[in-house]
């Protein structure tokens, strides 16, 4: 929605909007990063004990211990346990945590959807300071004791990933703060480095009661062309090299008009990287919810000395990249996935941190925001000029204003008068609303979340252990500390009918400002050393007794959303999917939320931006992403309007909004024309509505992204690494937004000319060989789409006013042909909006054409959902020869059926085949 | 009535598609969704052409759930075209061209409930009760019009009489102005006349002022004179007829930076390069210079240098604080007196000259030269007051006051309205305010611009050019105007930012000549 708007005052007066730096650390600023940044290996590192190794069930442990070189004699320093786990589908973990710390470390508590399953793993051998492991698929792991260096082995035997070859492998020990008797018999601190025991970044002071604590991993990738991960950033979905400049930064954070082309932290962090080369893709997820700085070094890149003098000397570029987590606090808990295919090591991501479940259909379709649509008046007028206009709409959205004065599960009666009414209204015509809450309080007397939340001791506490009053919309605010389950249910419980009058199933949430933003405090967010819940337990007391805000920064909002969706659920008896958007992110967030990529820019470079931020997205487990349509900020003139639209129609989620101070923006305030491209843009994904849902239904099955990169299924095509201004859509679909200002064509790159796919334009059908980069004109209408040669693609071309209304309507399939004249799609069919898929109330089909005939089969003969629909077209794209004749056969029923051949372009219609989706059914074809 | 409907062929999951049916009120048979008047395009006999031509089927393809023509003329009865248009009769109520996209989507689009003939939505015909509805509410509305038209009427009247008065003041003032005119070149010539007169009697006494002058500078230039050569022959310590750096360091008055101490470049100051000067140097080159310092010692006056330094110790800065206060209230007097005479200053100020006795003569012409111009002067402004009801009444006689001045008398009539937390003014015709309640200024939401409604341009009021939005455009106000028996404010919104809606009633607008409510026809 937006950020921290009370400085604007102040900051917008120049009028230049831009993301003002200073409010936020550099890494020189932030103490741990300068610490491990300037850490020099050959001073420090660590040596595994072999004698100590133990391997049982799928977990290898060592003794591991940090050694001083210095000196003839190494001197042990500081003891650790080592823990190498085998995990089911290729992956691996290991972790390194202080055999007695003096304080129990943070796990990170919420990412993993489950504890993972475990694979097998065989002591190989265990000699000569090398150990050797291997997984049930033969990944092999080498790991050298003296320094420590893991290995992780492709099943052809090639080092993939490894970890620790510069020793940078750091777990601070904790301390306590050293007292020493002086002469006097007083009590004085023992001199240590400047900010161990606190920090101090503008007028802020972080007192660090433990001291330094700091993490950090050195990861190689050789064989790596480019790295890619870490959202969320603004830059290029194939990272940087870092050395020249600040790290990448995982901090989740409200940036008030962030910038493009940058590694600064934005609202969300997911700590996965993945690493592809011609050879394989693998990832690593750092399991780690503190400030997070992650180096990158790709040794391909111009940038790096080491390319630099193999240029020099003539040698052949050894490609590799290396990267470097630092976290401020935490163990070392690492997952190595070991791909080897993109789809593969994306897979193993979602199966450690979950997928995202079916979302409610109405949520893939069109949303309309703005901050603020102001009373039921301006609801009702904008309910009426979608219908008046024709344009199909299912979602409207109320931003903060709605609220009393800021009191989340409250409305503004004066304005919102019959709340019940006016959802009753839209819900008539199948339309939703998404009402804001956010997780900041109001102290306000009276109000009774503040006053429940102050008596039952559920708000975050500050270091001294009173509540934490922050700054945020209302005013002076507290936040609920959600790590405390009471507190979770509580929250939850507010969402309940009776608790939150107003709204009911068709009313869902929207959670922004859960970074958490807070005006007033350091870097717009909450000081380090606020505390948090933690269960209590024996022995556990002081320091020990609670979690700093420090260990659990970026997980905040995990639990935040959980506890919202957990609310949604309740308030149904668990009948009704919900739908949340969350703006903050970490690992796992998709179990619970859509996400959107923030207060953007009604800017070209913004339009630009949201396919790499998505892309990143989605490949960190996240599909269900989009942006701001026509930006947050600012106005936008009727091009770029039109040409976001056009994005944002075939992004996940897909939602106008824009700041209170802008001019309004609704698609009929434009002129006729622009108008008219707007909605048919809509239209357009009003159509492609069940193939969105078939992607996302999948996506649950396989943890496949649905927003996909190039590479992903052309991993050996080099071209692709790089691009990341078009996408895939499963492997059907590529698109390729025209984000450009004033053009008249754009280049498009058609993957797979090896292979001799073929790619068709969606408007033409026109038969495109891939052949790499081609000159694709556009006027303002065209939106660059192509569906690959080989897949079928379910669309619904009766579009309504909302699409609820278009459940019982029929399909019309598109086949396009590959070279082989064959072609595969699917179509999945529910309710849209309960968990009785869950049930086997669905229909999961199976689409495949081949000369002899079109096949719909039905793949789970248990599943059965009531459909209405059927198949009113087939369109054959390709198609070199046509039959004389067909017929479809469903059941024991054949008919003849029509079908007209356009010449032009090879295309082949039939003609009304009108069979039910239903049931399975198979169209012959005759020559 | 006939129904003619297909079972569709094969499936198990049968959908009935009706593509004839009849209506009630006609005997002319026709597809679903078309109306009377293109009826005669669908033609059972004779294959379908498109209406835009580019295909021609089968009869009964119509309405067969599936699109053939580009431009959806194939299917008027079913949702099959994204382009199409299906007519509902709705008899009783409304006739209603809606989106094919409308058909069998659950929804009760047509009043008829023809729209949901296959969805299993209950769409109950309600036309009969919806059009006496809009029959009632037209009756009230034309009830209101009536007896809004009779005001209005009144309006019109009234605004007729003000706007023939204003011409008719306007022609009056035009005569009026001419007079005055006339009058004012008279009162001119006259004036001329007899200041020519006033001079000539007034030079022989301002020759003997001139006299005077000069006597009383030479006598003043001797003191002064005098007044240097006694200084000289004070400094002059040793009384050789040269004054000395030696001698000129030991008079403080020489300290120009007040440091306490005279420096030879300070003494340098006054007598140049020279080691003395002499007393003929002395009166012309250095008393210029030491006449304001002695001045200033005996506290005659402060130099400028003096009252703009800040920067000045804390005792100096006493000290001066000291002077300054009696300084100050002689510059206060003065101020008061230049006040005093003000009044005077603006027309005749001649008066302001020193009162001279004339003989009798030359001020009985002094007398009659000062009436003279007091008589021009009122037959000036006289003119420029005429003027000024001129530009006023055309401004408002330019004014769009509707087509029957039926808003005229509404002009600079102010009404309010009251919610949460502002009041609101309109004007009519000059200016839109809002005053919020918890106090703070009027502000500004734009002052009278021009008629902008639509296709009646007298239906909305707009006012532009108000008060800037922080970081956005100017603040503006549409008054929408309507009909009703008061002059009220029904309603103020901001549905744009900074940009003002008012609902407005008056009985100006209650013009029952415009068509104001859409026509009824029912397909009879």
């Amino acid at each position: 929605m937006k950020a921290f708007v009370f400085l604007l005052v102040v900051i917008v007066i120049s009028n230049c909007l831009a993301v003002d730096r200073n409010n936020f650390k550099t890494c020189e600023q932030s103490g741990f990063c300068k610490r491990l940044r300037n850490l020099t290996p050959n001073k420090h590192f660590h040596i595994l004990n072999v004698d100590s190794l133990k391997v049982e069930g799928n977990v290898a442990t060592a003794e591991v211990s940090s050694v001083n070189p210095e000196g003839d004699t190494k001197t042990l320093q500081h003891l650790y346990v080592f823990k190498l786990s085998a995990l089911l589908d290729g992956t691996f973990r290991v972790e390194l945590d202080e055999e007695s710390p003096i304080y129990p470390r943070y796990r990170t508590q919420l990412a993993l959807v489950a504890e993972p399953k475990a694979d097998e793993l065989k002591l190989i051998e265990n000699k000569d300071n090398h150990v050797i492991l291997q997984n049930s698929q033969g990944h092999k792991v080498t790991i050298t004791a003296d320094p420590l260096k893991i290995e992780f082995l492709d099943k052809a035997g090639n080092v993939a990933v490894i970890l620790n070859e510069k020793s940078l492998l750091q777990v601070e020990p904790l301390k306590k703060k050293d007292v020493k008797v002086d002469g006097d018999e007083n009590a004085v601190a023992v001199e240590e480095p400047e900010g161990t025991w606190g920090e101090n970044f503008k007028s802020h002071h972080d007192s660090k009661p433990r001291g330094n604590e700091a993490v950090s991993l050195d990861v190689a990738f050789p064989d790596a062309d480019h790295v890619y991960g870490i959202p969320e950033h603004t830059d290029k979905f194939n990272l940087r090299t870092t050395t020249s400049s600040d790290p990448y930064r995982l901090y989740n954070l409200d940036v008030f008009e962030f910038e493009l082309d940058s590694t600064m932290a934005l609202y969300g962090s997911i700590p996965v990287m993945y690493a592809h080369g011609p050879d394989r893709t693998v990832g690593v997820f750092w399991h780690n919810s503190a400030e997070t700085w992650i180096d990158v070094e790709n040794h391909s890149d111009g940038t790096v000395v080491s390319s630099l003098v193999n240029l020099v000397t003539g040698s052949s570029k050894p490609k590799r990249v290396d990267a470097r987590f630092m976290s401020e606090s935490g163990i070392v808990d690492v997952f190595v996935l070991m791909g080897d295919k993109p789809g593969d090591a994306f897979r193993q991501y979602t199966t450690l941190t979950g997928v995202a479940p079916l979302p409610p259909k109405f949520s893939l379709a069109y949303h309309q925001c703005r901050w603020n649509y102001v009373d039921e008046e301006d609801i009702r007028t904008l309910d009426e000029n979608f219908d008046q206009y024709d344009i199909p709409v299912d979602v409207y959205w109320l931003d903060i204003e709605y609220t009393d004065r800021k009191k989340y599960f409250t409305w503004d009666l004066e304005k919102f008068r019959h709340p019940a009414e006016m959802v009753a209204n839209l819900t008539a015509k199948s339309r939703k609303l998404v009402v804001i809450i956010d997780p900041h309080i109001k102290r306000e007397a009276g109000y009774f979340l503040h006053e429940d939340a102050t008596d039952n001791g559920y708000y975050v506490k500050n270091k001294d252990g009173n509540d934490y009053e922050g700054w945020c919309w209302p005013g002076s605010s507290s936040y609920l500390d959600f790590f405390n389950p009471a507190v979770s249910k509580y929250y939850a419980d507010r969402y309940l009918f009776e608790n939150f009058p107003g709204t009911s199933k068709d009313v869902h949430i929207w959670n922004d400002m859960n970074e958490p933003s807070v005006f007033n405090g350091p870097e717009v967010t909450m000081p380090k050393d606020c505390q948090h819940y933690k269960p209590p337990q024996d022995g556990l007391e002081g320091i020990s007794a609670y979690w700093e805000h420090r260990h659990v920064h970026n997980e905040y909002g995990l639990w935040y959303i959980r506890a919202t969706q957990d609310g949604l659920l309740a308030r149904t008896d668990g009948r009704y999917r919900p739908f949340v958007l969350t703006r903050s992110t970490f690992a796992g967030t998709q179990r619970y939320a859509a996400v959107w990529t923030g207060d953007n820019m009604a800017e070209w470079g913004y339009l630009a931006v949201s396919v790499p931020m998505c892309l990143s997205l989605s490949v960190a487990g996240v599909s269900f992403c989009g942006s701001d349509v026509g930006g947050f900020f600012k106005y936008p003139e009727a091009e770029l309007m039109t040409r976001w639209y056009q994005a944002g129609a075939y992004q996940a989620f897909f939602r106008a909004h824009s700041h209170i101070e802008t001019k309004r923006r609704e698609p009929w305030l434009y002129d006729a024309q622009t108008m008219g491209l707007i909605r048919e843009a809509i239209r357009r994904r009003y159509a492609l509505l069940d193939f969105w849902y078939t992607l996302f239904y999948e996506h649950t099955l396989d943890g496949m992204p649905v927003m996909r990169p190039l590479f992903q299924h052309f991993p050996q095509e080099k071209e692709t690494y790089t691009i990341d201004n078009q996408y895939l859509l499963g492997d059907k679909l590529l698109v390729r937004p025209v984000v450009e200002q004033g053009v008249t064509s754009v280049q498009v790159y058609l993957p797979g000319r090896e292979s001799g796919t073929i790619w068709y334009d969606v408007d033409s059908y026109q038969a495109i060989p891939a052949n790499g980069f081609f000159t694709q004109n556009v006027n303002m209408a065209k939106i660059p789409v192509y569906q690959r040669g080989g897949t079928i693609v379910p669309r619904k071309e009766r579009v309504r006013r909302a699409s609820p209304l278009m459940a019982e309507d029929p399909y019309t399939l598109i086949v396009a042909l590959d070279s082989q004249n064959t072609a595969q799609g699917s179509l999945y069919i529910d309710d849209g909006e309960t968990y009785e898929y869950k049930q086997n109330k669905y229909i999961y089909a199976k689409v495949s054409y081949e000369s002899s005939s079109l096949t719909y089969k039905i793949v789970n003969d248990q599943a059965s959902y009531p459909t209405r629909s059927w198949v009113e077209r087939v369109v054959i794209a390709g198609i070199k020869t046509a039959p004389k004749s067909a017929k479809m056969v469903q059941g024991d029923k054949q008919t003849a059926l029509q079908m007209t051949l356009h010449k032009g372009n090879d295309v082949l219609v039939i003609r009304k085949p009108a069979a039910s989706m239903g049931q399975s059914w198979q169209i012959n074809f005759v020559y | 009535m006939v129904n003619i409907c297909v079972s569709d062929y094969f499936y198990s999951f049968s959908f009935i598609i009706c593509y004839f049916s009849t209506s009630v009120y006609t005997d002319v048979p026709r597809p679903r969704g078309v109306s009377l008047a293109k009826a005669s395009l669908y033609s059972p006999t004779k294959d379908f052409t498109c209406f835009d031509g580019t295909g021609t089927i089968p009869f009964n393809y119509i309405n067969d759930d599936y699109c053939d023509c580009f431009d959806g003329s194939d299917e008027p009865g079913t949702s099959a075209c994204l382009n199409g248009v299906f007519y509902c009769t709705n008899a009783g109520h409304r006739a209603q061209n809606i989106p094919s996209s409308r058909v069998n989507d659950g929804l009760c689009d047509c009043c008829d409930g023809t729209d949901e003939y296959a969805s299993g939505a209950s769409c109950p015909n309600i036309c009969d009760e919806l059009g006496q509805e809009a029959r009632a509410e037209a009756q009230r509305k034309a009830e209101l019009y009536k007896a809004g038209s009779q005001l209005r009427q009144e309006l019109i009247e009234k605004g007729n009489k003000k706007r023939n008065e204003m011409a008719e003041q306007l022609s009056q003032l035009e005569k009026d102005k001419a007079e005055a005119e006339k009058i004012r070149s008279e009162k001119e010539s006259l004036k001329d006349e007899l200041e020519k007169k006033e001079n000539e009697a007034l030079q022989v006494y301002r020759d003997a002022e001139e006299r005077e002058r000069l006597k009383k500078a030479e006598e003043e230039n001797e003191a002064n004179k005098k007044e240097a050569e006694e200084t000289f022959a004070k400094f002059d310590s040793n009384n050789n007829g040269q004054l000395s750096i030696n001698e000129i360091v030991t008079r403080v008055v020489f300290d120009k930076d007040r440091n306490g101490e005279v420096s030879e470049e300070e003494a340098k100051e006054f007598i140049g390069e020279r080691e003395s000067i002499d007393l003929e140097n002395f009166v012309s080159e250095t008393w210029p210079l030491l006449k304001p310092l002695l001045m200033m010692e005996q506290g005659l006056f402060q130099t400028s240098s003096q009252t703009s330094d800040t920067e000045q110790t804390d005792t100096e800065a006493e000290e001066d604080d000291k002077e300054a206060i009696g300084e100050n209230e002689d510059v206060d007097q003065e101020e008061e007196h230049l006040e005093e005479e003000l009044p005077h200053d603006d027309v005749e100020s001649i008066d302001t000259e020193p009162k001279q006795q004339y003989d009798d003569e030359t001020q009985k012409l002094v007398d009659e030269a000062t009436e003279a111009r007091r008589q021009h002067t009122n037959a000036e402004r006289t003119v420029r007051e005429i003027e000024s009801n001129i530009r006023n009444i055309k401004e408002n006689l330019e004014k769009d006051y509707g087509p029957q001045q039926e808003f005229a008398t509404l002009d600079g009539q102010c009404f309010e309205y009251e919610d949460k937390e502002y009041v609101y003014k309109h004007c009519l015709f000059q200016k839109v305010t809002q005053k919020s309640k918890n106090g703070g200024s009027e502000i500004g939401l734009g002052t009278w611009g021009e008629w902008a409604g639509g296709e009646n341009p007298y239906e909305i009021m707009k006012y532009t050019n108000g008060v800037t939005c922080w970081n956005g455009p100017s603040r503006s106000t549409s008054v929408y105007v309507q009909c009703g028996l008061e002059n009220k404010i029904l309603s103020v919104t901001e549905p744009f930012r900074c940009e003002y809606k008012i609902e407005f009633i008056t009985p100006a607008a209650c013009d029952d000549s415009q068509p104001s409510n859409d026509s009824f026809h029912d397909e009879l």
